[in-house]
């Protein structure tokens, strides 16, 4: 176990529509076994103590599965360990002295509400145009009574694995959503269950994808990249397909 | 109406622009093909030519078709262009890109701009000759230049570039993304741009470097 010494640059945005700006902080003797979210408490306790406004940034589970977290932190979503939530990045993939820039996720769908905290209910409209499953309760279904092959149930599970951080559309070079879209079209469309709305689910949540001010996809892989749950960009291959059967049949 | 509902969406336009794409590579495939009886001899090019041009309703066609297919390609392009400028644009103080190899998605508008400028010399070159001179000298005659031919070798690496991202760009949007075929698609994406830079610029070296003298 060592200690570290680091210089933040954090951005501080008091609301919405105020202007926003880099403040310096200066933070010795971090423990390398600390979290991120760690590090950003101690800074917190740090400014509240010198009666300073905390920095403000979004977490809960702080154990990678609830995808409330994630900053950019020099120029990558999640900082640079892959497949890590900001959560689970540790203090030891930084050195001693290491300048730490730290931003909020920026899209124009993604309204920054204070600091490093960032509105991403455009992902809840997504889902709430399409990403769900339509069923009429009854009796208790048997569980083996629609056969699902496992390499299918494989792949609608990898695609369900997106916890929504929006890291994809924070990194994307063109702020596009099309890999949590995709991946939240994927988990349904492949599955039985997903196969009555399929059509209609892949034209609506395209639609609110691109009503919400996401940018479009070019293909850059950025966004594969940074996920923390390597949701593939396999996956839009599969929503371009959805979408364009889905144009073409009942659009 | 569905087919102004599917342009308008951000799907349809990288469709638009896959498919278009892909009538320009088979437009390239057919012009390299025409253009290969260049290294049998001048006799085969000018035969090659003259066929073609005695069915002037087949080239009209053609000609036409490929315009709008070049026109859609451009104009959504350059919609798509805008578009991501303005919802992405610089938008973080520090910009790191993670993926590798990156500079050919990053620069398509740029290296697609070139290859238009390319087309229109190209065009205005070969079609705005001298009277009295047929076109399989023509191309003697103008490839031998030096930067003639450097602006040519110069546009083909843009090409090159261009479909270095989009080819694969291109089957990634008509939803071709499989583990079995994943790898032979990054190999076509490397044989398909090199085949055409190294054809198209074997063409323009082949009279640069006086090897077609006695074409």
């Amino acid at each position: 176990m060592s200690d570290i010494d680091l210089n933040l640059q954090i951005w501080r945005q008091k609301k919405t529509d105020s202007p926003g700006s880099f403040q310096t902080y200066a933070l010795d003797k971090i423990s390398t076994e600390m979290s991120f979210l760690e590090m950003l408490d101690v800074l917190n306790e740090k400014l509240t103590k010198e009666g300073l406004d905390p920095v403000a940034f979004d977490h809960d589970c702080r154990e990678g599965i609830c995808g409330m977290c994630g900053t950019v932190v020099n120029g990558v979503a999640h900082g640079p360990e892959k497949e890590v939530t900001l959560c689970q990045l540790h203090m030891r993939n930084f050195q001693n002295g290491d300048t730490l820039v730290i931003e909020p996720f920026r899209s124009r769908a993604f309204p920054i509400r204070k600091d490093l905290l960032v509105d991403r209910s455009a992902f809840d409209r997504i889902i709430q145009s399409g990403g769900y499953v339509s069923v009429n309760t009854g009796g208790t279904p048997d569980g083996n009574a629609i056969p699902i092959p496992a390499p299918t149930a494989e792949l609608a599970m990898d695609a369900a694995a997106c916890i929504g951080c929006g890291a994809c559309v924070a990194s994307c070079p063109n702020g596009a959503a099309m890999l949590f879209t995709s991946a939240k079209v994927s988990q349904l469309c492949l599955l039985p269950q997903g196969q009555t709305e399929r059509h209609q689910r892949a034209l609506n949540m395209v639609e609110t994808m691109d009503k919400e001010g996401f940018g479009n996809c070019s293909n850059e892989r950025e966004c594969e990249a940074v996920c923390p749950k390597s949701i593939s960009i396999r996956n839009i291959a599969r929503l371009n397909r959805e979408y364009l059967k889905a144009v073409l049949s009942e659009g | 109406m569905w087919p102004i509902k599917f342009i308008s969406s951000s799907i349809g336009k990288k469709i638009i622009m896959a498919v278009s794409g892909l009538f320009l590579i088979l437009f390239l495939c057919t012009h390299a093909l025409g253009n290969a009886a260049i290294f049998v001899s001048s006799h085969a090019f000018q035969t090659y030519a003259d066929a073609l041009h005695s069915l002037p309703i087949v080239v009209l066609l053609f000609g036409l078709g490929l315009l709008v297919i070049l026109l859609f390609h451009i104009g959504f392009g350059i919609n798509l262009f805008l578009q991501n400028k303005k919802a992405g644009g610089s938008r973080y103080a520090v910009n790191t890109r993670v993926i590798k190899n990156s500079f050919a998605s990053k620069t398509m508008p740029y290296s697609g701009l070139c290859i238009l400028l390319f087309i229109l010399i190209h065009v205005f070159g070969f079609n705005n000759g001298p009277a009295d001179i047929k076109i399989s000298q023509l191309v003697k005659l103008y490839l031998s230049e030096f930067f003639y031919s450097v602006f040519y070798i110069f546009s083909f690496c843009a090409l090159a570039l261009h479909l270095s991202h989009g080819f694969w760009s291109m089957l990634q949007t008509f939803g071709i993304n499989h583990p079995r075929y994943n790898n032979g698609i990054a190999k076509l994406t490397l044989i398909v741009p090199a085949f055409f830079l190294l054809f198209f610029s074997g063409i323009a070296l082949y009279f640069l470097t006086g090897l077609g003298a006695s074409y």
